[in-house]
């Protein structure tokens, strides 16, 4: 066997391999031998097929055959051989399928990028301290007090906040237009889902009240033939109703599942939920920063092949997330949108696996059982929990890899210096990206 | 014998193992032919359709089975079939020919 190896650029490599031609003719015939034995043709009785007709007969499909199956054995042998790593699937192409000739085809693939790490030694990363306040926990608990409000029918003039129960119709010059008309419709008064202008004339309304409401609509109005015109609709309130958020009493409790103890109880437990936010938070945090230092200090280049599946898999979640249903097909989704995501996936993954093996790291049991359980907690009974864990193999594997990533973290944490940053509970619990948004603005603003 | 007529005298080889044993051993091959094809047509249309020299040809009437249903007595089509026998260092090649 004859390999000659290419680098046409980067990380692409093109080996062209050559097979004797004794090799794929033995071959070939014994694969012939095997066909005669089992054909029927017409004619001859089975298994008493002459070589002579098998061969005119399927010479070339089996030649073929043959052939493909003897590139990939030895494209497998000539990467060991050459010591190569290949990454995705290679493209092979043959250039003759003679017989009486030597086989040579040519194979085209990337290897994955040799990474040689360097060390972080000398960045520096910050790690956020915040603390679950009882003013958060307040805030919480009106956060979720919002969350099951009610609304009651009030006798009193609509303020804003306020729902309404309105009939309306609406006329522009004097005449009903489509789409301008509704009964027994619920608006809250400032949400801003009508026209602009429509709910605030409806401010100071009362049951049983009857109004003419003037307003234009926006030069941008989805609806073409309406926009910019000015319409008058007639409304009438039926009912006005105030916003009512529950009492925190026993009922409120329950439905979040504290049953006895009261307030106090309640509040404990919200503030261990928050914490436990938290403290998810702070890691991830953490993680992500260090993360990012490793790939600023490691700028690798990666195959292509790998990016590309990396991308199809970011477009299927992304399908899923938003609910595109079944017959969505994710390739229609834009590659470009997730190459730059799937790039750090990838460069992450190569370095993470560099990090695992250079240090030789193994996902350690007591970190596993550790996570096991934290993921546990948020259940009713984390025991079972804890034993359904322990019993799917896939399941602990995925706790193993995410132990696995810890441990990265913590091994690069040593050798980063790690400054701490005071922060309030909000701070934290915002997502990255909106953080820096937010200081985007903030330095527009200034 | 006109052009035409030597384009309808060969229906197709007979691959069989009685002819791929003639083949081996004797250099002839078989064919299926027109039912009023007659030995000197046969030779001629082989030497011109398939360029090799013929030295002679055997010709004879394969009758078809007679098959009996519910219906009664029913026929198969026979036809004629001919053994041609090549001159040395001749051969044909049917590779993919049926």
């Amino acid at each position: 066997m004859q390999v000659s190896v290419e680098t046409t650029s980067g990380l692409e490599r093109r080996l062209t391999i050559q097979i004797p031609a004794e090799l794929v003719d033995t071959a070939v015939d014994s694969r012939l031998k095997e066909t005669a034995r089992q054909v029927r043709i017409d004619g001859f009785r089975p298994g008493k097929v002459p070589m002579k007709v098998v061969k005119s007969r399927y010479g070339v499909s089996v030649r073929q055959e043959v052939a493909s199956e003897l590139m990939r054995n030895h494209f497998v042998e000539a990467v060991t051989q050459e010591k190569l790593n290949p990454a995705g699937t290679p493209s092979i192409e043959p250039k003759s399928v003679v017989e009486g000739q030597p086989l040579e085809f040519v194979a085209v693939f990337e290897v994955y990028p040799e990474v040689a790490l360097n060390s972080l030694e000398g960045e520096s990363i910050e790690r956020p301290q915040a603390e679950v306040t009882d003013a958060d926990v307040l805030e919480l608990i009106e956060e979720l007090r919002k969350q099951r409000m009610s609304w009651s029918t009030v006798e009193r003039a609509a303020a804003l906040e306020d729902q309404v129960n309105i009939d309306f119709e609406g006329f522009i010059d004097g005449e009903a237009f489509e789409g301008g008309k509704g009964e027994r419709y619920d608006l809250v008064l400032g949400s801003n889902s009508f026209i602009p202008g429509f709910e605030d004339q409806l401010v100071g309304t009362q049951a049983g009240d009857e109004k003419d409401v003037e307003v234009t609509f926006p030069e941008q109005y989805q609806a073409e033939q309406l926009a910019g015109k000015a319409a008058v609709f007639k409304v009438k309130v039926n009912a006005v109703k105030a916003r009512e958020l529950p009492e925190l009493n026993e009922e409120f409790f329950t439905i979040f599942g504290v049953q006895e103890g009261g307030e106090t109880a309640f509040r404990e437990e919200v503030r261990k939920n928050m914490e436990r936010e938290l403290q998810k938070a702070v890691k991830n945090r953490v993680k992500e920063s260090v993360l990012d230092r490793l790939l600023a200090k490691n700028p690798i280049e990666v195959p292509k092949a790998l990016v590309d599946g990396e991308v199809d898999v970011l477009r299927r979640q992304a399908v899923q997330q938003f609910n595109f249903g079944q017959e969505f097909d994710p390739a229609q989704l834009p590659a470009e949108l997730f190459a730059d995501q799937a790039k750090k996936r990838v460069q992450l993954g190569l370095l993470i696996a560099e990090v695992v093996a250079s240090s030789e790291l193994k996902a350690d049991k007591e970190t596993v059982r550790a996570l096991v359980e934290e993921q546990a907690q948020a259940y009713q009974e984390p025991e079972k929990v804890v034993e359904y864990y322990y019993q799917d193999e896939n399941l602990l594997r995925q706790v193993e890899a995410a132990a696995l990533e810890e441990q990265v973290v913590e091994t690069l944490l040593q050798q980063l210096e790690v400054t701490d940053k005071n922060m309030s509970y909000k701070e934290v619990m915002q997502p990255k990206e909106e953080a820096d948004e937010a200081e985007d603005q903030q330095e527009v603003d200034a | 014998m006109n052009q035409e007529r030597v384009f309808k005298v060969l229906l197709g080889p007979h691959q069989t193992e009685k002819a791929a044993i003639l083949g081996e051993k004797y250099n002839q091959i078989a064919f299926k032919v027109a039912q009023d094809a007659t030995k000197p047509e046969i030779k001629e249309a082989v030497e011109q359709l398939l360029n090799v020299k013929v030295e002679g040809v055997r010709v004879l009437n394969v009758k078809g089975k007679t098959k009996r249903t519910m219906r009664g007595i029913g026929r198969r089509k026979g036809f004629r079939k001919a053994y041609i026998s090549l001159a040395e260092g001749q051969e044909i090649d049917f590779a993919g020919a049926e």
